[in-house]
């Protein structure tokens, strides 16, 4: 029976990746749409 | 003018709000995925970033397809409405490749050996992501928007013509990208424990594409108001 890897690192690392550019995408969403309707 | 204005604004409000809700429904599938579901006994912990890569997957070629089925309508009907929401959808697609694309690595350093093997399915999809960058460069070059809507919707159908055989690259061709769990002829295999929160992470990315390609729009209706606007 093999033993099961630790790499909950990669993990980590992916799950906070993914956030950041659903986050990131949002906040430039969030700005655009305010400057948009000052304009 | 001003009511117009007003419906572009009640679009990012909703558009808001969705995204806001399923952003909220991100992190519960982030619980869901460490708390909820069993560790694979041979990937270990790194098998949990399928819950954010094949979703992710999911919606950018959704995002793409809608481009390429708006591509061959505006040529049809040369409504500017469907121009515009096929530039909306290229960009959410793109946000959503960036997480395949990353997320992907991710897993298959740990797993393959390797951040990245040029196999079909994996240049196959660089290809489409590399192609969408350039509609959007190709949008952005373009001042007549006329011209700029009908080059873009042949661009945005050649990608059409791509995404199937993006996800009949692992039947045909010798991959190293495993076989899709869900969408296969067979009934999908994994505990029910992972196969519940495989669906919950389909079904947040599809509300999290509606959030963000409505408020998009509302942006780009707003944008193109002003522009209007502006000529008179």
């Amino acid at each position: 029976m093999t033993e099961t890897p630790a790499n909950g690192g990669y993990m980590v690392a992916a799950y906070i990746v993914a956030a950041v550019i659903y986050l990131g995408y949002t906040l430039t969403l969030w700005l655009r749409a305010r400057r948009a309707l000052k304009g | 003018m001003s009511a117009d204005f007003a419906a572009a604004r009640s679009i990012i409000r909703r558009g808001a709000w969705v995204t806001g809700l399923a952003l909220a429904g991100l992190a519960g599938v982030y619980v869901m995925a460490l708390q909820y579901t069993p560790i694979e006994a041979r990937q270990g912990l790194a098998q949990k970033i399928f819950y954010i890569h094949a979703p992710a997957a999911w919606s950018a070629l959704l995002s793409f397809s809608l481009v390429g089925l708006a591509g061959g309508l505006y040529l049809l009907l040369k409504d500017p409405r469907v121009d515009r929401f096929a530039a909306c959808s290229a960009e959410v697609g793109v946000a959503f490749s960036a997480v395949m694309l990353t997320t992907g690595p991710i897993w298959g350093k740990p797993i393959w050996g390797t951040w990245w093997t040029w196999d079909s399915r994996l240049t196959l999809t660089l290809f489409l992501f590399l192609l969408f960058v350039g509609y959007l460069v190709l949008r952005a070059a373009l001042h007549d928007r006329e011209e700029r809507a009908r080059f873009s919707a042949v661009v945005g159908i050649m990608g059409l013509v791509l995404v199937p055989f993006i996800h009949l690259s692992v039947y045909l061709f010798r991959t190293l990208h495993p076989r899709p769990i869900l969408m296969k002829p067979s009934a999908p295999s994994m505990p029910p424990e992972m196969l519940r929160t495989l669906l919950t992470s389909f079904g947040i990315a599809t509300l999290l594409f509606i959030g963000f390609v409505t408020m998009r729009y509302g942006i780009a209706l707003a944008h193109d108001l002003a522009e209007a606007h502006a000529d008179d």
